[in-house]
């Protein structure tokens, strides 16, 4: 692996060696589906948690004892059952799972995290963090390009299950030329058999075959595409109905929680043992420019209920040391709510790392709710610098290369 | 307080994924066969428009397949609707090109009494509001069935960009919405924004509802001009500000719960008659000023119209032809109508470029799979449902940007999907498949134009299961020229 990474660093391995090609992740698909999960202790899996919508940070890590707080959200204050950190500081009442997990020393917070000249668009907002970039763009997504330094030095198992999302998409941060798979269930991941007369027809060969005269007979980018993802797909689904489907939750999930059900499904693919190294859940609904409060308040019920039953179900499976969840959003909210209970677009927000691989503890500062910018919160950690953090201490990788800079670690891993 | 972040400006080393095998340098090798399967596994997952804005000349295996009349009228239909059965392609294609574009433009004139006793009733005046999967397998039952294909696709369209959903609006406005796009979807496009801006599934999705003077909302305001009309890089945040107060006055009317409003209405003591400054103009504007402010400026006809090029033709047209479209809809009081006639008419619709360039959304490749297979009421709510894991929700879109579209409908999941699907429509069809030949299915559903392998391989699978038409209509749904549009 060593040289692997060396020759890389000069700058001598093509970009191409190892990647997405069929035959090797075949035989990637096959060495991690025979893995148990405790063969593979140092492989450790980054769950990421995107915020949708803009989650208001203000009342999520709660500056409890500030007048400046209490003046500017007259309705959406929550004057009772803060969850103290500090003297000064608390999270929101329905947090009671991170509540916990920060008096086990396992949640690390970093406080006021932006960026320069914020944007306050959802979609510009979001492309930034998802590229690691203030430009934004269509460019590779900084945990794509993870993924993909992680097959070119040989580190991975290289297969489309490394990069997993819950859902039907494939979101932007996990974008590059490394398959990722979007799964909604690991059960229904396959071809359905198509039978004749109550014999089973082999239609995968004939479709395998049709794809891949697509892939140069068809338009580009099209033909290659969908010749590629029909592969990714059947041999990621190979590799599930290879894989021996035992998992037992060890954890009550909540039901009729789609956030609850997007990381049960993350803990039975990590729990499987097929390898992957990066995986991305939605919450949306956080843009609440109206009749916050009872919105928010649920939405945080959910997150705080989901995250405490995937966390007690890995730490059940002997897999908590190995896992880390970081949460996200685009933005934070106006400091000031406005006329309709609820808040515009803002700024600077809290974001959490969860975990045993956590050092748990606040970091960064507190924006100042007094001194800002156009109403809005100014930001005192780059976001950019809680990525190269993980990016270097938990995931070993060279931060600088991967976000296109050097940003400052912070502490927030144990060595 | 942190320090501040330092970039490395200073470093000669220059990030990962621009070194050492640039998209350039792979383009500059030019793009067939392997190279082509590189360049997708680089883009895969990009931006469809950016994608085909760097491979413009690529070249594909279907070079001329728009000379065929037969195959541009289906080309056509694929557009301008959702596609075609057998009957429809033969009865357009007998009418000729010019009668047929004008015919799929002037819908007016084409009688939908066929649909419309077919459809259930969709009852707003009941005390509960119809439930969703009402109003979405009634919404694709239209697609599937209508006689004037263009209105149910110019809905769908004004759905992926004026959007409203069901995680905040009620199905009664969504439904009452809907018709709102289909009655104007060919009209001008201010009349439709100030429509839209006082329609209640609007009004609560972007909280235009609680709008008041004195207590602005901005999300109205700022989706109007970044979604909307101009796109990002026109206003200032002091222009969303201005214009969020502009907009109070307008609530929804009656006592009813919030989500079952179904009409709004404009009270005058709610609204900040005061005066505004809105790009650069002070005035005592009103909602429907910022929209006739909005709506003449060259970014809104530019984006509006290469948008709908977009959907419509292939994404990233050349700058001639976005000036085209922009001088029609601007020289014709934003008339849509107008600029879908030069879209259907000019030559890049019918070019090598424009086939086969858009990948069928979850919504055109369920109803042209339920014209093929056959359906009844319950097969519309089933493929309804079965939309969702594809990646589309009729009346739900991700979030107020809509559907991403291009590239994204296509991975892993969204592809064994689409081809389940169709394994369970073919099972479940209603049609008479049997009296369907291959080469039939494949001039309806395939412009009979697909790679040899696939033509070889349909022909040996008929051979081998000459009982089974199911599965051989399972075969040409399954093919990856059918899921490309």
């Amino acid at each position: 692996m060593f040289s692997r990474r060396d020759f890389f660093k000069q700058g001598l391995l093509p970009v191409f060696a190892g990647s997405a090609v069929p035959s090797v992740f075949a035989n990637g698909v096959a060495a991690a589906a025979a893995d148990s999960p405790s063969a593979t202790p140092s492989d450790r899996v980054l769950v990421l948690v995107q915020l949708a919508g803009g989650n208001d940070g203000l009342n999520t890590v709660i500056p409890f004892q500030d007048g400046a707080y209490h003046d500017a959200r007259p309705t959406l204050r929550q004057d009772q059952g803060v969850l103290r950190l500090n003297a000064q500081l608390g999270l929101h009442p329905n947090l009671k799972g991170l509540k916990a997990s920060w008096d086990a020393g396992q949640l690390a917070i970093v406080q006021g995290v932006g960026y320069p000249n914020p944007n306050l668009s959802h979609f510009a907002s979001m492309s930034i963090w998802e590229t690691a970039s203030v430009q934004g763009g269509i460019g590779d997504g900084w945990l794509g390009r993870y993924l993909n330094y992680l097959d070119q030095v040989g580190e991975s198992p290289n297969h489309a299950l490394e990069g997993v999302s819950a859902g039907s998409l494939v979101p932007p941060e996990l974008r590059s030329k490394t398959p990722v798979t979007a799964l909604q269930s690991l059960k229904t991941f396959r071809l359905q058999p198509v039978s004749e007369h109550g014999t089973q027809v082999d239609v995968e060969n004939p479709l395998m075959k049709f794809y891949g005269a697509f892939k140069s007979a068809g338009p580009a980018p099209f033909g290659a595409l969908l010749d590629t993802t029909l592969q990714e797909a059947l041999q990621a689904s190979h590799a599930l109905q290879a894989t021996d489907a035992s998992y037992q939750p060890k954890a009550p999930y909540p039901a009729n929680s789609p956030i609850a059900s997007s990381l049960k499904l993350v803990a039975e693919t990590i729990v499987s043992g097929l390898g992957v190294r990066v995986a991305h859940v939605t919450l949306g609904g956080f843009d609440n420019h109206a009749r916050e409060k009872a919105v928010h308040d649920k939405l945080l019920l959910d997150l705080d209920q989901a995250l405490a039953a995937f966390m007690q179900d890995l730490q059940g499976h002997g897999l908590g040391d190995r896992v880390l969840v970081m949460t996200w959003s685009e933005f934070g909210r106006r400091v000031k709510e406005n006329g309709s209970a609820g808040t515009d677009h803002g700024t600077a927000a809290p974001m959490f790392l969860l975990g045993a691989p956590v050092q748990g503890g606040l970091y960064g500062q507190q924006p100042s709710l007094t001194d800002l910018d156009n109403g809005n919160l100014k930001f005192g950690t780059d976001f950019r610098s809680v990525y190269a953090s993980v990016l270097q201490d938990y995931l070993k990788a060279p931060a600088a290369d991967l976000l296109g800079g050097n940003f400052e670690i912070l502490p927030l891993l144990k060595a | 307080m942190e320090d501040a972040p330092t970039t490395t400006s200073s470093t000669a080393r220059r990030p990962i994924w621009q070194r050492p095998v640039s998209r350039r340098a792979v383009l500059a090798t030019g793009a067939t066969g392997a190279a082509a399967a590189a360049l997708a596994v680089l883009w895969k997952g990009n931006d469809l428009s950016q994608i085909l804005n760097q491979v413009r000349d690529l070249t594909h295996g279907y070079q001329g397949a728009l000379t065929s009349e037969r195959v541009r009228m289906a080309h056509l239909l694929r557009r301008a609707g959702f596609g075609a059965t057998r009957t429809e392609l033969d009865h357009y294609v007998a009418m000729g090109q010019t009668a047929a574009t004008e015919a799929i433009l002037n819908y007016t004139k084409t009688s939908n009494a066929a649909l419309e006793s077919q459809l259930p009733t969709i009852d707003l005046g009941s005390s509960t509001p119809p439930t969703a999967a009402a109003i979405q397998s009634w919404w694709l039952q239209r697609m599937t069935l209508s006689a004037r294909p263009l209105e149910e696709k110019m809905t769908l369209f004004w759905h992926g960009l004026l959007t409203s959903g069901l995680d905040k609006a009620g199905s009664a406005q969504l439904f009452t919405q809907n018709q709102l796009f289909r009655s104007m979807a060919l009209g001008n496009f201010d009349e439709l924004l100030k429509a839209v801006s006082k329609n209640p599934a609007m009004m609560v999705y972007l909280d235009t509802e609680t709008n008041r003077k004195g207590k602005p909302n901005e999300n109205y305001a700022r989706e109007l001009m970044e979604l909307f009309t101009t796109g990002i890089g026109h206003y200032t945040e002091d222009d969303v500000r201005e214009s969020a107060r502009s907009f109070t006055g307008w609530t929804l009317q009656g006592g009813k719960q919030l989500r079952y409003a179904t009409a709004s209405q404009f009270v005058p003591r709610l609204h900040d008659a005061g005066a505004k400054t809105f790009m650069g103009k002070t005035g005592t504007f009103t909602g429907d000023d910022i929209v006739e402010m909005l709506v003449p400026l060259r970014a809104t006809a530019v984006r509006l119209t290469t948008r709908l090029f977009g959907f419509f033709a292939y994404p990233n047209p050349d700058p001639e032809i976005v000036n085209h479209l922009a001088d029609t809809f601007q020289k014709t009081h934003y008339n849509v109508g107008a600029v879908l006639r030069e879209i259907f008419t000019i030559d890049a619709f019918y070019s090598d470029k424009a086939y086969r360039s858009l990948v069928k959304t979850p919504a055109e490749l369920v109803a042209q799979t339920l014209k093929a297979t056959g359906a009844n009421a319950k097969t519309y709510t089933a493929a309804a449902v079965a939309m969702a894991p594809m990646g589309q929700v009729l009346f739900y879109p991700p979030n107020v940007a809509g559907w991403p579209g291009g590239t994204s409908w296509i991975n892993s999941s969204t592809l064994l999907t689409r081809i389940n699907f169709a394994n369970a429509a073919t099972q479940r069809g209603q049609g008479s498949l049997a009296a369907q030949s291959l080469g039939q299915l494949s001039d309806t559903l395939l412009d009979a134009n697909v790679s040899p392998t696939t033509r070889d391989g349909l022909q040996s699978f008929e051979a081998a299961h000459p009982d089974d038409r199911t599965g051989l209509l399972f075969m040409v749904l399954a093919t990856p020229e059918f899921q490309l549009n």
